[in-house]
This record gives C-alpha cells, structure tokens and sequence, in this order.
C-alpha cells in the first residue's frame, strides 16, 4: 500500500520507525530482533513502519532486507534509502530490487556523513545527492534508468524525502525541498521537531509547494538524551522547556511523561501537518499514549 | 598550490634500509611555501637523518628560487648535471615534495628509487603565510557558475550539488561544528550577490569519468587535449 494513497485520500497519515539489527536475522527464527519485535506492536497504531537505511552510519542489517522482512509479516515498511554507501548504478539496482520484493515506499535521503558513524575511515560515496536520486527512482518509475536506457516493468513506488525545518538559512531549505518536488518527491517526513512555533513558521512556507508533510517526532527519553542528540545528532536542537520538563519527572515515570509531552506537542501542530512519523527510539509503547494525548488514531 | 606535510621522522626512517644511501631533494615552490620542503627543511632533513645514523650523500632544492619541483627539465638539469657526482653515489632519492614531486624525481633519474618524505594533502589557495585552504577537488568539470564561484563538492563535506543536507547546526557542518556548512556560505554569498536564482535549477549529477584517472594534459598554441579514462576532450582557446 503506497502511502500517497492515504494522503490522496486525505488520511492524517502516521508512521514508526525502526533500526534494523546490528546483526542478521537468525534463520530459525529463534532470536527475535528488537526492529521485528517493536514493528509488530507498531503496526497495531501506524500506517507504515519507517526502516532505517545504516542510520547515523552506523553499520547493521539492510533496510531493505529488513523491510522485506516485515512486509512478510504484514508490516508496512517506508524502505529508507541513503546516498552515502551506494553509487548510483547500485542505487538504481536496489529500487528495482526492492519493487520486485514488494516495497511501495521509499524514503530517499542523502545519509548522515561517514564520520558520525562506526566505519570512520570507509569511502563516503554521495555519487549522488538526495534531489538527484529522487530525480532518478523517478525516472525509473517512468521506464527508464539514470543513463535513458529503457528498463522492463518500470517499479512503481511512492516516492518521500525528508526536509528539515530546524537549519537555518529555512529560506535554502525550502529552495531544496522545491527542487525535491520537481524532481518527483510525493511526500515528506521532516528531521524531529521540537519547537512549535518553528513549525509553524515554516509549514507557512512549505505548505504552498502542494505536497503532504509528516511532521517528525522523536521521543524525548531524559535530559541526557536531549544534551546527547544537541551535541552530537545532526540536525535536531531540542529547547531548554523540553530538557527541563522530562528531567523533572521522575525516572519511573518518564515514560508516561514523554508520551505526554509529545502528544501534547502533536496535538498543537497537527492543523499544521497532514502526518506524523514517531521515532519512539525504542520506546515503542509509548506510542499509542502519544496518538491518544495528541487526538490521533490510525484509520 | 599543493599543500603537504611532512612525514613523522621516524616512519621516513623506517623506509631506508641498513647500509643504504639517501639523497635529499626538496621543492623551492608549494613544498617550500608550506615549510614542508625549501632549503631549511631539506638541510635539516639531511641532519636529522644522519643524527638517526644514515648516510646521506646529498641534498638540493633545484633552483633558480621559486621553481617548482615538478617542472621535469629543471630538475633532470640539477639530478643529473648540476648535482651528478653526489646523486650518482645514492641508493635513493627522499623527495620532501608532494607526489607529483615524488614522480617528477623518477622521471628526472631515469628511474631512480624513489621515498615519499611528505603527504599530499591538497590543492589549495595560499590565504595568507600561514594558511592554505583547499577550495577545489580538481574534478576534471567545474560547475561553480551556479554557485557564485564556491565550490560545492569541496566545502560541503559530502559534496551535495543541488543544496545542503539537513545535519547542519546553527549554520555549522555535521561533520564537524569548527567548520561553516558549504551550502550556507554558498547561499549567503549568492543572497548578496542577489543571485538566489542561481540555486533553483537542478544540477545533473557528476559526470564521474571526469575524475578517471590517469588523467593527463597535451598543451599546444592553441589547443588543450584532456585525457581521462579512455576518453579526451580538445578545446581551442584561441576561437
Ligand atoms: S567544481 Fe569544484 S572541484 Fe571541480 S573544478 Fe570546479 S572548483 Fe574544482
Ligand atoms: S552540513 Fe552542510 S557542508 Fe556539511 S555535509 Fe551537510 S550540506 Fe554539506
């Protein structure tokens, strides 16, 4: 099922996320890892199941074998893609790869650098850039590759890409995600937003280019997570009032607190947005507490 | 310019082995200008090596002063003629230069053993006497029209064309925060400029074989012929 389907069909459309394993997928299935485990509680509350693509470059399990995997299980996976590790004949190979094994969704992004990871001294590839592959899975959609050559049973999948709401200068944020729609970007999902108001100002801008938006959350843990994710996550800044609120409850009860605090943030942006992904950082089962604070339900 | 740094001291001397003979040879240009590879380094080079116990039978930096390492004929002159008794006598030859310097000495020595003493490191501007910055990648296609001159695959860590990725902080880069995001030096420069346009076109991705390698040059009057890979382009510049 395509996401841009449900956006088609005005559906406030929410999606998980999960990392794939640092590791493989046991043959027996006697182990079961964490992203299979947390995708099958997920899916009771989503739309769509987000799969990370090495994320932070760190190295682990494919997304696309992952989301082959849940897709299995009758989970829906948003296949993550990533311009770091991959040239562009391997890319194009991959999205012809994952059509052929069922995947409708892609998110195609340029990838966190090489140097946040755990393989600092790996190549980093970006043989292209994130608006160049999203102007290349649409050319295959439409029956050719990135060279003009025709290809077979062109893959037909809903193509999102992600924005961030939090750089600063906004204005060449939005310049980007405009040449993303050009090049064929149907949907986006925005980096983690914190800030309300920021939001605010900048769906003002992005809501006239015409493409659905997923306002991104993701679950504030503690304090020391926030002070970890400013220092060291790119592109996130989480405000002092969130730091404060979370480190003022007590350890037990954290959990129930970030649920609220992020469903209380949902609950004021979502006139702003035509969907929500939830990066629960693990903390799956706070997610259907933060779609009841925020008056949100999968339907 | 090609800015170097100097091998540590005893990863050089661990490439020389026992009994053999060292000749050291230094760059008057780029290597000079980075105090990786002028006189005073070369002389010292030779003094630091015979205090670790190696013979060394020689040193010079070809002249006349400024000249580069790299232009082949000046440097044969001073191996071959200028300094044969002594070159003559050595084993190999240490070159505190980059690598085309490295190269350059093979070539003068009609193949000579050759020890890198530096690391290349980049090809850069000389901002000031203690300063290089690199501003191009030498790709083989330059593409800053649409970016007021500034090199996108150079001061963006990932080399992105069509605009920044979302991991800068407070205009710093995700790689590093001591270093300014490219794309928003790119974007201040054309926003003063008034250029902004220039920005909304989609850039094609990188023609890679550009970047084939090795890559070399025919030079005439007229006429440049660019070989890479097993292509070449030829352009006229005087038409
Ligand atoms: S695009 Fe950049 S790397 Fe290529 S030639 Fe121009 S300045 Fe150099
Ligand atoms: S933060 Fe800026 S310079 Fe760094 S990789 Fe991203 S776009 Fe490039």
């Amino acid at each position: 099922m395509k996401l841009t389907e449900l956006f088609r069909e005005g559906k406030f459309v929410i999606t998980g996320e999960v990392g794939p394993v640092k590791g493989s997928i046991s043959r027996d299935r006697s182990i079961e890892p964490n992203c299979v485990r947390d995708a099958a509680f997920l899916q009771k509350h989503v739309h769509a199941v987000n799969v990370t693509d090495n994320q932070s470059a760190v190295m682990r399990l494919g997304s696309l074998a992952a989301g082959v995997f849940l897709k299995a299980q009758g989970i829906e996976p948003v296949f993550q893609l990533t311009c770091r590790d991959r040239n562009r004949i391997a890319l194009q190979s991959d999205i012809l790869t994952a059509y052929s094994l069922g995947i409708d969704n892609m998110l195609l992004l340029t990838g966190d650098h090489i140097q946040l990871g755990d393989h600092k001294e790996a190549k980093p590839v970006f043989d292209l850039d994130s608006v160049q592959l999203i102007h290349m899975a649409a050319g295959l959609r439409a029956g050719h590759d990135i060279s003009g050559h025709p290809i077979e049973n062109p893959p037909d999948m809903a193509l999102g890409a992600v924005v961030n709401p939090n750089v600063e200068p906004v204005e060449l944020q939005l310049i980007q995600m405009k040449k993303k729609i050009d090049a064929g970007a149907e949907f986006f999902q925005t980096q983690a937003v914190y800030d309300a108001e920021l939001l605010e100002r900048f769906m003002e801008q992005a809501s006239k280019l015409g493409r659905p938006v997923q306002v991104g959350v993701v679950v504030l843990k503690s304090p020391q997570m926030a002070e970890y994710m400013n220092a060291h996550v790119s592109g996130i800044q989480v405000p002092r009032d969130w730091i404060v609120e979370i480190g003022g409850a007590d350890k037990a009860d954290r959990r129930k607190k970030a649920a609220e605090m992020t469903g209380r943030f949902l609950r004021r942006v979502k006139p702003l947005v035509q969907g929500v992904h939830i990066m629960p950082m693990g903390w799956v089962d706070t997610v259907p507490d933060i779609l009841c604070e925020a008056g949100l339900a999968k339907d | 310019m090609h800015a170097t740094i100097q091998k540590p001291i005893d990863e050089i001397v661990g490439y020389i082995r026992p009994g053999e003979k060292v000749f050291v040879v230094g760059c008057d240009n780029c290597a000079m200008k980075c105090n990786t590879g002028g006189w005073p380094e070369t002389r010292a080079m030779a003094e630091r090596l015979r205090a670790r116990g190696i013979e060394v039978v020689g040193c010079t930096v070809p002249g006349p002063p400024g000249t580069s390492l790299c232009k082949l004929s000046n440097t044969r002159k001073v191996l071959m003629e200028d300094c044969a008794a002594e070159a003559a006598q050595a084993d190999s030859f240490l070159v505190l230069a980059c690598g085309q310097g490295v190269h350059t000495v093979i070539d003068a020595t009609g193949g000579a053993m050759v020890h890198p003493g530096c690391d290349t490191v980049f090809g850069g501007e000389t901002v000031s006497d203690t300063e290089v910055r690199e501003f191009c990648s030498l790709c083989g296609e330059c593409i800053v029209e649409h970016t007021g001159g500034l090199c996108p695959l150079t001061l963006c860590a990932k080399g992105l064309l069509n605009g920044p990725c979302g991991g800068a902080k407070k205009g710093m880069c995700e790689v590093n925060p001591d270093q300014p995001c490219g794309w928003a030096t790119i974007y201040e420069r054309l926003k003063q400029l008034g250029r902004l346009d220039l920005l909304e076109p989609y850039q094609k991705p990188k023609n890679h074989a550009r970047w084939g390698r090795p890559r070399f040059l025919t030079v005439s009057e007229h006429e440049n012929t660019f070989h890479f890979n097993a292509d070449h382009v030829t352009v006229r510049n005087d038409d």
